[in-house]
């Protein structure tokens, strides 16, 4: 019944996406009202209302595409899985894991995500283009209509990642199908959009902070549900392999399950058969057989999650992992050094520049940005010692929190 | 005095013809092309398949020295349906009423057949090896000739259906009592066959009554039978004659035999099929490549074409037997003295593995032959519990009326025997369809039944999905009986219970007193020839007895408890510290993501410093 009308996980990934478009749509119009909200107040309407409509027009099209991309999954799904469809579930249910594993976390640092998003779009709004040729194709009206283009693109973008996500997830669910995805997608949708609108009209931070902590909790339970689950399904299907058949679909009861590598079996609540227990496989990845591989892959899960952010709260605390002190987080990641970011890292110095230059930004009577009136930016290097653009570079974050938070 | 004198001189003249008939037969291995698609390792007779059949009058004599050529196993015979009255020990039930025959060891059977005429057959009844071809025909003729048959016919004709499997019995039975078949699922036969071929043809002649014996030789399935445009006509089921009943289509399970007449056409111009059916609700699944139907030829003209497949409208129309009416119209028995309750179940025991229960106990042989702990008990002897706990073995009285409640809780039909005799089935309830969400069905007893006056008379007969039947029968033959489903696999999984009737009877009577013969093959095969269910000398204890493997437990056991337990903690735990992680202060937020930020921006910087 759940997964007939209500994917959980769906719901979960949309409303994540969702979140992090409504921090761009808040960064936005933080920056609108912070530039000319006083000086022009019908040239900030006009670009509040390009704001608004670059960012639904983008929300549709990717409803669009979202929709189609479900509905054609849906209509091939059972050609291409048929048989090995517990296989397949399982390596769904470890994909989706995967995905809501590495995107939860970001959620939690809900003003590291705005100041991410600050710098993107700081970097969008003042980039220059390198050849002179560009500014006669589309420069025009890429500045008339920037604060179109803008949330339109990233919205697009995210609402694609999502599109991708919902699939991911939703799929893992057992016997889920298309009709289960409109409901958790609109719900999703309106919860996201409630914390961008709590965001924007300054709900308390620690509230804001405690209602991210739930629901990344909801979240990981979720995941950790899932990844049981998709070990549950390889075990599944090597039993099914060897009898030939679905033992589990055919009932609670002796003979439905490999009793050898069973760890707890209870002849109900089935969560492919009896209603109401595939809400709690949903959430928990309950499910009536315990195999020990689904325990110790549930168990296992937390272990790493524990040991991961064990290891974020040290290099939040001391700036480094623990025994290594040139070593954190983002290191560990290979494609790090792959594409060889730290070479192209900013310093600090740039991006206190770089912010500068945003808080500086103007625009004219047509709603285009005139970057060339910047002359706050301070040369890197050139601006006393490292301590002082430290000390410059918090008090700045202090003023954009307000900004965001209370504006 | 007449009278007497006559009497007199029919019993000599029938002791005077009543014949020997004597068969040395040696098993073996060889490979045949049964049903002409797959040649496989098959059971054979002296090197020979199929095995002969056997022909005697009622009163003869059969005498079959069964030597074992076997090199690695075990085997027995089994004369189906004959009720071996003081021969206990001739029915063939191992460690029942006799040890097994080891290899190289020769048992002879060794029996007179006075109390039955008809259908019947012989099979082996060591596990598997009758599905392996070990069977034939066992027919009585009612006086010479048949001349005491109580319906006219001219000729005389013999069709054996049967199931037929590509792998033996010993590649099926590991895969089949195995963790991987969970749901008991038997083994689908990969063709029907008739007289041990397929596509038989029968030659006819125009306007003749043919007396039809059909026997079911199978080890799963029933057989749907009829022939084209012919009726036939019942006249005996299971060696019991019956009132004619005319009906287009039979429905025959395994061990079952049916006589009919079938009058032949006039017209030679055409040729009918002959059609087998599997019952398909019987099949756990049924494969794209399995035939359902087979076809054989009623040929009346050799020179006209053979005859299409023929296609009924339904199957619901065979004859049901519980309406047939014995010859002898014996009346329903009285209520009984004694009544034996079965509920049918199969289940998984602790293995992973599969197993039929009659009252939750599964078969499990005993260490001695259950006629030999009755012989050696003494006064014990009418106690079920020296017969083992675990071999569902009920003591009888003599000549008690006895009802047998079978409740079915499982979901597929099957077809019962009981050895020594017929019975009466006075009550068989409708199926109930556990996919309309029907649940199981037992006798009721409180309720009231009505039997029919005459019921039918048989040896084996089937129970109705999730339902129910009672038979009423007489415990007037003293022995040890099996009763069991004659389904192979079931047998396998231990769907079997043993009746002693009558203990004291058999101590008594010197011809059930176990021959040499009988000893010494358990001597082969290192089986004592006394004491308990469990080979103890002090009858009541059981110690060492051959016991079932455990139940599954229900609900949590320990282990999954802290399984639980641990996983719950996990999660708990986990959660803490997302929680202290996202409830945690940061103290500078731009710094970190600067660090983190890792986009190319640095030529906007570069950029901008044109304009300071």
């Amino acid at each position: 019944m759940g997964n007939k009308v209500f994917n959980v996980a769906v719901f979960f990934v949309v409303f994540r996406e969702c979140l992090e478009a409504v921090v761009i749509l808040s960064v936005l119009l933080s920056f609108l009202k912070q530039s000319i909200g006083v000086k022009d107040k019908k040239l900030h309407k006009k670009l509040v209302i390009q704001v608004w409509t670059g960012a639904a027009t983008g929300f549709i099209i990717c409803l669009g595409i979202g929709g189609g991309f479900i509905g054609a999954y849906y209509k091939y799904q059972k050609d291409i899985f048929g048989s090995a469809e517990d296989l397949w579930e399982g390596v769904f249910c470890m994909i989706a894991t995967i995905m809501i594993s590495m995107m939860g976390i970001p959620m939690l640092r809900m003003n590291k995500m705005q100041e991410k998003w600050r710098v993107k779009i700081a970097r969008s709004l003042v980039e220059v283009p390198k050849r002179k040729r560009d500014y006669f194709k589309l420069s025009f009206i890429a500045k008339r209509y920037s604060m179109f283009l803008l949330p339109f693109i990233t919205v697009l973008r995210e609402g694609l990642e999502a599109v991708v996500f919902v699939a991911g997830a939703g799929i893992t669910t057992q016997g889920s199908q298309a009709s289960a995805y409109p409901l958790p997608v609109f719900v999703g949708l309106i919860a996201g959009g409630l914390v961008g609108f709590l965001l924007y009209y300054g709900a308390s931070r620690s509230s804001l902070q405690v209602f991210l902590v739930i629901s990344t909790g909801i979240l990981y339970l979720i995941s950790a549900g899932l990844f049981s689950r998709g070990a549950w399904f390889f075990e599944n299907y090597r039993f099914n392999k060897a009898t030939g058949g679905d033992a589990s679909e055919s009932g609670d009861g002796n003979g439905s399950y490999n009793i050898r590598q069973a760890v707890y079996h209870i002849n109900c609540c089935n969560p492919e058969l009896d209603n109401g227990w595939d809400i709690f496989n949903a959430l928990l990845g309950w499910q009536n057989t315990g195999y020990l591989a689904s325990v110790l892959a549930y168990n296992l899960y937390w272990l790493c999650l524990i040991i991961v952010l064990g290891l974020m709260i040290f290099e939040e605390k001391r700036g480094h992992l623990p025994f290594c002190r040139e070593l954190k987080m983002k290191h560990l990641n290979p494609g790090y050094w792959i594409k060889n970011k730290k070479a192209k890292e900013l310093t600090e110095d740039q991006q206190m520049a770089l912010l500068n230059k945003i808080d500086n930004l103007e625009f004219d009577e047509n709603g285009e940005i005139i970057n060339e009136l910047n002359n706050a930016v301070t040369m890197p290097g050139s601006s006393g010692s490292d301590r002082d653009s430290k000390t410059d570079a918090n008090k700045k974050d202090a003023e954009v929190k307000t900004h965001i938070f209370e504006e | 005095m007449n009278l007497s004198i006559l009497l007199t001189f029919t019993l000599l003249y029938n002791v005077v013809l009543a014949k020997i008939h004597t068969f040395n037969w040696t098993t073996g291995w060889g490979n045949y092309d049964v049903d002409g698609t797959f040649e496989r390792p098959v059971i054979t007779c002296n090197g020979e398949f199929p095995w002969p059949d056997i022909r005697v009058a009622k009163g003869d004599r059969i005498e079959i020295y069964l030597t074992n050529g076997f090199t690695d196993a075990n085997t027995t015979l089994h004369a189906h349906g004959l009720f071996m009255k003081g021969m206990n020990q001739m029915d063939g039930p191992p460690m029942v009423s006799q040890c097994p025959i080891a290899p190289g060891d020769t048992f002879l059977y060794n029996f007179t057949v006075d109390d039955n005429v008809g259908t019947y057959w012989y099979h082996s009844h060591t596990l598997g090896q009758y599905g392996d071809g070990f069977k034939g025909k066992l027919i009585i003729e009612d006086g010479e000739n048949n001349e005491n048959f109580p319906y006219e016919y001219d000729e005389e004709v013999s069709i054996e259906l049967s199931e037929w499997y590509h792998k033996t019995s010993e590649e099926l039975i590991p895969s089949f009592m195995s963790l991987f078949n969970p749901t008991g699922a038997e083994p689908i036969p990969q063709n029907l066959i008739i007289n041990n071929t397929k596509n038989l043809t029968w030659d006819v002649k125009p306007n003749t009554t043919y007396l039809l014996r059909l026997l079911n030789t199978g080890g799963f399935v029933s057989q749907y039978f009829w022939i084209e445009d012919h009726n036939m006509t019942v006249v005996e089921v299971d060696g019991v004659y019956t009132e004619k009943n005319t009906t287009d289509m039979l429905y025959i399970t395994v061990a079952q035999r049916y006589s009919v007449l079938i009058t032949t056409k006039d017209d030679t111009s055409k040729n009918y099929a002959i059609m087998q059916k599997f019952d398909d609700t019987m099949l756990d699944k049924i494969p794209k490549e399995l035939e359902l139907n087979a076809t054989s030829f009623m040929t009346y003209n050799s020179s006209a074409p053979k005859p299409e497949e023929s296609y009924v409208d339904s199957l619901d129309d065979y004859l049901d037997d519980f309406y047939l009416i014995p010859y002898d119209k014996v009346e329903v028995y009285g209520e009984p003295d004694y009544t034996i309750t079965l509920d049918l179940k199969m289940d998984n025991l602790i293995s992973g593995v599969n197993y039929a229960f009659f009252n939750n106990i599964t078969y499990t042989s005993p260490k001695i032959p259950t006629l030999m702990t009755v012989l050696s008990a003494g006064t014990d002897a009418n106690n079920p519990y020296i017969y083992g706990t675990n071999t569902n073995t009920f003591v009888l009285n003599r000549n008690e009326t006895i009802d047998l409640v079978l409740n079915n809780l499982d979901s597929g039909k099957h077809p019962f025997h009981l050895h020594g005799h017929v019975f009466q089935l006075v009550w068989r309830d409708r199926p109930y369809d556990s996919d309309l969400g029907e649940e199981p069905h037992a006798y009721n007893e409180t309720e009231s039944h009505t039997f029919p006056q005459y019921p039918m008379m048989r040896d084996t007969v089937y129970v109705n999905p999730q339902s129910n039947f009672v038979l009423r029968f007489k415990s007037d033959n003293p022995g040890v009986w099996y009763f069991h489903c004659h389904i192979e696999w079931h047998m396998v999984q231990g769907l079997t219970i043993v009746l002693v009737e009558d203990p004291y009877g058999i101590q008594s009577d010197p011809t059930q007193q176990i021959n040499q013969n009988g000893l010494d093959i358990c001597k082969s095969v290192g089986v004592m020839t006394s004491g308990n269910a469990a080979g103890n000398d002090d009858f009541f204890n059981l110690k060492g007895q051959n016991v079932q493997e455990n139940f599954i437990p229900g609900g949590f056991t320990a282990k999954g408890i802290v399984a639980l337990t641990f996983s719950c903690l996990a999660g708990i735990l986990g959660l803490a510290t997302l929680a202290f992680y996202g409830l945690m202060d940061i103290p500078d937020a731009v710094e970190k993501v600067a660090d983190d930020l890792s986009i190319p921006l640095t030529d906007i910087v570069d950029t901008s410093t044109h304009f300071t």
